[in-house]
């Protein structure tokens, strides 16, 4: 009955985004945790949040699943608000952290749960189950106790039971951190090809910025309770639009700069004793004055030092990382002191060794001090 | 292998604690196998004669009536302890958490003879409950509660609640909320939920309270003796009946005996039981 009145707003609604939320906020005994958030998730897409320990991630989630109601806002589940609808109408598949496996279920029991309390008919269910499991590649451990899984097996029964009721969002918070390195790409691999063969809406929390990269149709950096930046893993590492995003994704050089003007894209900026050109990726600068000048180390050449435009900087260390070479630079200029460049492997530069950064015609940004 | 320099000190009481139980039971068991002087508090000779006497229906119906006394009193200190349970764990509110706490951990705070004195005084014939229930015309007859089953059961069920709710509440405390999550996020309303996750998760922790529940009951003396008033036998009662009314010291000790056995073998069947039903319950 629920699952026939969703498929038919579904139809009518084809083209709304899966979930929409509306300046929806939470805050715990006064302290924020969330600031009013506005975002849209499309049909099949893969969103990721991103962002530092607290920051807000999981409270999204369950604000999004309904264990947590929101202190204003409305949220919208394939365009029927859903904020006053409780958690276990909403039709939406969870994996957590810690699996959440029933222990005193077996593996076929806990992946069938969802379609018992559905009430759907014996026979569809163990197929439906099978189907799940097989999707996991598990079909031969139905009858085990999690207990008797590895982590990684425990992590892929969570997400047949999150399948299995076909969700109309998939939502997972941190589902593989407590996997070793390579277990966590394979997991990784895994939950995208099955999410994209089913074309299901997902929601991805995790800390790790490499994960994030590598896994989304778009990423929400999120800090301090709020979003910072949403689009592309492209767009948040090529073009981060705030001084945040851009040294909390990726590595970033961030240099203490005055900019002396701007027209357009294009900005003149004093660093240190000389004056450099910039194109930035950015439509507006800030005003002019004391500015943060961003460069990923891939903009970043190595130039004679003296030379008109570059940075003055001295060798600090370098470290061997076969395709090339770290050179990890003091720099008075530099946020922390510290900067960093990649070079050719053969490059031999000792440290202590005097040398200049240059910069890239594109690829900067200029960030003002309230980014 | 890890030094556990202060395992020892740690074990010491213990051993003195278990050492003094094992000398005292085989003192029991010394008396338990003497022959009765009548008219001296000294045993005789070596015998079986006692448990031949024990070997009796009026005995049996001793050892049924605790059985019984212990049944309703897990179930209902259980039945009441759950909800209590419950809500501690679960409620928002630190001061409700805290009030469900002291309030159910009153009675161990009142010596067993102030505990049954009050009760007494509550469930006589002319006593606070029925004083109130005649009051308010609920009742016609006052209800006749003092020296009855039901009164002692409703002594003993406030005795043992503490530590039940103690039990279930850690046992409760240990479920991951998550697990209840996950069941709601697949479509398990709360009854639901509570039905195939939360009470299946609970039942080692019911089991562990319904055990000490059933022993404490077992054990008790001073309500069935005060509230029975002689008219509700348990084990106890009848030793020291047999023990210090009649100074039949060897008897007393083959019926304590005997008591620690039935008790012993009464909760091992449960635990059985129990154990069968969560591996092949919910599985
Ligand atoms: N139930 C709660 N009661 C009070 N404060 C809470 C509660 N849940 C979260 N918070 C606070 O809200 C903020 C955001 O928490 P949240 O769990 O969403 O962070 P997160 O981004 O998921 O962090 P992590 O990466 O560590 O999981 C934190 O400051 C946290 O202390
Ligand atoms: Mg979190």
């Amino acid at each position: 009955m629920l699952i026939d009145t969703a498929q038919a707003s579904a139809q009518q609604t084809a083209d709304a985004p899966a979930v929409r939320v509306e300046g929806v906020s939470k805050s715990f005994a006064g302290s924020v945790a969330l600031e009013p958030i506005s975002m849209r998730i499309e049909r099949g897409e893969f969103l990721t949040l991103l962002g530092p320990s607290g920051c807000g991630k999981t409270t999204l989630l369950n604000l999004i699943a309904g264990f947590l109601e929101a202190d204003q806002g409305e949220l919208y589940i394939h365009d029927k608000p859903v904020t006053r609808v409780p958690p276990y109408q909403r039709e939406i598949g969870i994996v957590f952290q810690n699996y959440a496996l029933f222990p005193h279920m077996s593996v076929a029991r806990n992946v069938g749960y969802g379609l018992r309390t559905r009430g759907v008919p014996k026979a569809e269910a163990e197929r439906r189950v099978r189907e799940a499991l097989a999707l996991v590649k598990l079909e031969d451990f139905a009858d085990r106790r999690p207990r008797q899984l590895s982590g990684g097996q425990q992590q892929r029964v969570a997400l047949a039971r999150a399948l299995v009721i076909r969700p109309r969002v998939l939502l997972l918070d941190e589902p593989f951190s407590a996997l070793d390195r390579n277990l966590r790409a394979a997991m990784q691999v895994e939950l995208r090809e099955i999410q994209t063969s089913l074309g299901l809406t997902t929601v991805f929390v995790t800390h790790d910025q490499g994960e994030a990269l590598s896994m989304s149709d778009r990423i929400a950096v999120m800090s301090r309770a709020t979003i910072r930046q949403i689009g592309t893993p492209s767009e948040i590492y090529d073009h981060p639009q705030n001084h945040f995003v851009a040294s909390f994704v990726g590595d970033a050089n961030m240099f203490r700069a005055t900019l002396l003007e701007a027209e357009g894209s294009d900005a003149r900026l004093k660093l240190g004793e000389t004056e450099a050109r910039i194109t930035s990726f950015q439509t507006d600068l800030p005003a002019p004055g004391p500015v943060t000048l961003f460069v990923r180390p891939e903009h970043c050449h190595l130039a004679e030092p003296g030379t008109p435009g570059t940075i003055p900087a001295t060798v600090a260390l370098s470290v061997y990382q076969g395709s090339h070479t770290e050179l990890h630079v003091d720099c008075p200029l530099a946020e922390g002191g510290r900067a960093m460049l990649r070079v050719p492997s053969r490059t031999s530069v000792a440290p202590g060794e005097p040398l200049a950064i240059g910069l890239a015609e594109s690829g900067a940004a200029v960030f003002g001090a309230e980014d | 292998m890890t030094k556990r320099p202060f395992l020892g000190w740690f074990a010491s009481p213990s051993i003195l604690i278990a050492f003094g139980i094992t000398a005292s039971v085989l003192a029991i068991v010394q008396y338990s196998l003497r022959a009765h002087v009548p008219g001296s508090i000294d045993p005789g000779g070596f015998t079986l004669a006692n448990f031949a006497t024990l070997w009796h229906v009026a005995y049996g119906l001793v050892f049924l009536n605790s059985l019984l006394l212990c049944i309703w009193t897990a179930l209902f200190a259980l039945l009441i302890g759950y909800p209590l349970a419950y809500a501690m764990v679960r409620a928002r509110s630190l001061s409700l958490r805290s009030a469900i706490l002291l309030i159910s951990l009153t009675p161990l705070f009142l010596g067993e003879i102030v505990r049954t004195y009050s009760w007494m005084i509550v469930l006589g014939n002319r006593g606070f409950l029925n004083s109130v229930l005649l009051q308010t015309g609920l009742i016609e007859r006052p209800i006749n509660l003092m020296f009855t089953m039901s009164g002692v059961v409703i002594a003993l069920v406030h005795f043992t609640l503490p530590i039940v709710v103690v039990m279930l509440a850690a046992a409760l405390s240990h479920i991951d909320r998550n697990l209840e999550r996950a069941a709601t996020s697949l479509g398990a309303g709360r009854i639901r939920v509570f039905l195939t996750v939360t009470l299946p998760l609970s039942i080692p922790g019911v089991v562990a309270a319904t055990s000490t529940a059933f022993a404490w009951t077992f054990s008790a003396f001073a309500t069935p003796q005060m509230i029975g008033g002689g008219q509700v036998q348990t084990i106890s009662t009848m030793v020291y009946q047999v023990g210090f009314a009649s100074f039949n010291f060897p008897l007393a000790a083959s019926l304590s005996l005997m008591g620690l056995l039935f008790a012993v073998a009464v909760l091992a069947i449960f635990n059985t039981g129990m154990r069968q039903l969560e591996r092949h319950g919910a599985h």
